[in-house]
């Protein structure tokens, strides 16, 4: 019984941590920009059948996958923030969360159009063998996501507290207006903001799409859902927030399955969900302002 | 014929959905969970024609009230979120809704058939609609006749002293307070009416369809019902159903593309936002297609004043 759980714990974490992954690249475009992108699960799903190519094409190894799946993702990303979030004036919040419905719908059906909308197999290079940990079973595929989740979250906090694009993306976060005043280009620190996002889009959606074992329309639906739960579990605009509500929705569900099965599952994180805004409407770790 | 009647009966029916996040959002809320209203009132009406033969008009109305009831149980928690919290909140009601009518599993057989919701196989046979015999015209003025209904309430609702009150409270919650309006009486007011209104659509469809199951009613139906009023325009409730029948019409007029339709429609979305954010129908154009209907001498004049655009006017 004890045991169960602490497996179940491990499990959830390693998992967890691509929610978090998840949860993260919402949180960056929506802390910098005060925007919300509906196109980034397409954004991820269509990655995730980019990255197929070279796998199709000749056995490529596994880290070539992810670079064609980001190098996609990158220039997708670029599309959106072009066609959606460019040319659309200031004070409409509302207005590009629409328009990137429009481009939630083109790429989908773009990648409805190049394959079948059944889905393709996706090999996990990963092995199907379960690794021994200790006493413990463990999927190869989930400890990779962990690796991925903390090499990720390294890279991105390095690149936000280390480097001058860091700064200038707080910056831009904390009050745009006196960010532009003080010299940023807030207009390059948006798109930098997209390169950034989408190329973690591009890691997420190969680990997805192992993780599920097929790359699928339903990915951008399903990293939507697990998204917008991560992103205000641990609190709006909240980095830590968004990695510690990762972890723990990753925990919750797998606790919840073995507790309740597997149906019941989702219906814990979204009564959860909701419990939490209503109760603690900043999330785990948000901010108090509102 | 029949294609026209089909694509006509959805316009109904989802501008119904479009209408109801619209009454929300015109409260100063947005909701990304009235696809739950609109399932609880798919579920509820269907089984209460197809397993206790209760009537249709019964069985929407009950459908429509429970929905309501849902709504203003909802808006109370809905009072300490607000923005993209609340959307978000929202969904998560639209989700526990949706999953729970995966788990639920009450069904009779009947004749030859297993009739009632059934978990992940979804709820089939609510047969209602044709073993009355109507006919596909008659089913549509059903909904045609339901819809006037509610238009008639919004129209009626948008020119009372209520509906000033919900646009203030849209406009600035603190300034409407101190004016006295009940802040909260009007936001969970226009959950509770929203949530009938989506439940009346959800009603209305289980029957048109004679099948519902937990998919139909997942984000993508979120997104539409959002869709329709953001494009439509929030400035009347002209917006909404405008939005409803653009998209909806799109789709299927679209159809002769082929390969290109989904591409032309999301590009359409996309340039409307760009040039219109508001959407189609926003507020600055109700004001000046108001002012034609004003007696000339009643006429606000002059760029600036009250209800006069500050660019030039175009006269009709």
């Amino acid at each position: 019984m004890f045991f169960d759980a602490a497996e179940q714990f491990i499990n959830g974490v390693m998992y967890g941590s691509l929610y978090a992954l998840i949860g993260g690249g919402f949180t960056i475009l929506f802390g910098v920009m005060r925007r919300f992108n509906m196109a980034y699960g397409a954004t991820i799903m269509a990655a995730a059948y980019v990255s197929l190519v070279p796998l199709y094409l000749f056995r490529a190894p596994f880290w070539l996958m992810v670079l064609t799946g980001l190098a996609a993702a990158i220039l997708i990303g670029l599309l959106v923030e072009f066609c959606c979030f460019r040319f659309i004036k200031k004070g409409h919040e509302l207005a590009p969360l629409v328009a990137t419905i429009g481009m939630l719908i083109a790429i989908t059906e773009a990648i409805v159009h190049a394959t079948d909308a059944a889905g393709l197999k996706y090999p996990s290079p990963f092995g199907d063998e379960s690794l021994e940990l200790g006493r413990f079973l463990v999927r190869p595929d989930y400890l990779a996501v962990l690796v991925a989740g903390v090499l990720c979250f390294t890279l991105i906090f390095l690149l936000l507290y280390k480097t001058r694009l860091g700064r200038a993306m707080r910056a831009v976060a904390e009050r745009p207006e006196a960010a532009q005043i003080l010299g940023v280009s807030v207009q390059r620190v948006n798109v930098l903001t997209f390169v950034l996002t989408s190329a973690l889009a591009g890691v997420i959606g190969f680990f997805a799409a192992v993780s599920v074992g097929s790359a699928r329309p339903d990915i951008a639906a399903f990293v939507t859902g697990k998204g917008l739960v991560v992103m205000v579990l641990g609190g709006l605009g909240s980095l830590p927030g968004a990695i510690v509500g990762g972890l723990v929705l990753g925990v919750l569900e797998f606790q919840a399955t073995w507790f309740l099965g597997a149906s019941y599952r989702d219906i814990l994180a979204f009564l959860i969900l909701f419990v939490i805004l209503v109760f603690r409407p900043r999330g785990l770790l948000g901010a108090r302002t509102t | 014929m029949d294609y026209y009647i089909a694509i006509a009966s959805i316009i109904g029916i989802h501008t119904l959905l479009g209408l109801s996040v619209y009454l929300v959002a015109i409260s100063g809320q947005m909701s990304f969970g009235q696809q739950g209203f609109f399932a609880i009132g798919a579920y509820l009406a269907g089984m209460s024609t197809a397993l206790w033969g209760i009537g249709l008009l019964p069985a929407l109305a009950l459908g429509a009230v429970v929905a309501g009831l849902m709504g203003f149980v909802v808006g109370f928690p809905a009072l300490r979120v607000r923005g993209l919290y609340l959307a978000i909140a929202t969904y998560g009601f639209g989700e526990i809704v949706r999953l729970a009518f995966l788990n639920v599993r009450y069904t009779r057989t009947i004749g030859d058939r297993v009739v009632g919701p059934n978990g992940a196989e979804g709820f089939r046979h609510v047969r209602y609609v044709f073993d009355r015999g109507f006919t596909g015209a008659q089913y549509l003025a059903i909904i045609l006749a339901a819809l006037v209904v509610v238009i008639v309430l919004y129209y009626l609702l948008e020119r009372s002293k209520l509906g000033a009150k919900v646009r203030a409270v849209e406009e600035d919650e603190t300034a409407a307070a101190t004016v006295g309006i009940n802040v909260t009486q009007v936001k969970v007011l226009a959950f509770a009416a929203a949530g009938a209104v989506a439940g009346l659509g959800g009603g209305l469809f289980v029957h048109y369809s004679t099948y519902i199951d937990h998919d139909m009613v997942a984000l993508p139906l979120a997104i539409a019902a959002v869709t329709y009023p953001l494009l439509g325009g929030l400035g009347s409730f002209v917006g909404p159903i405008l939005g409803a029948v653009v998209l909806v019409g799109l789709t299927e007029g679209l159809r002769a593309l082929h390969e290109l339709r989904e591409f032309v429609y999301g590009a359409l979305i996309i340039l409307t936002m760009i040039f219109r954010p508001r959407g189609i129908v926003d507020e600055a154009l109700v004001l000046r297609v108001k002012t034609w209907f004003q007696p000339r001498a009643a006429r606000p004049s002059g760029p600036g004043a009250v209800g006069v655009p500050a660019e030039p006017m175009v006269r009709p």
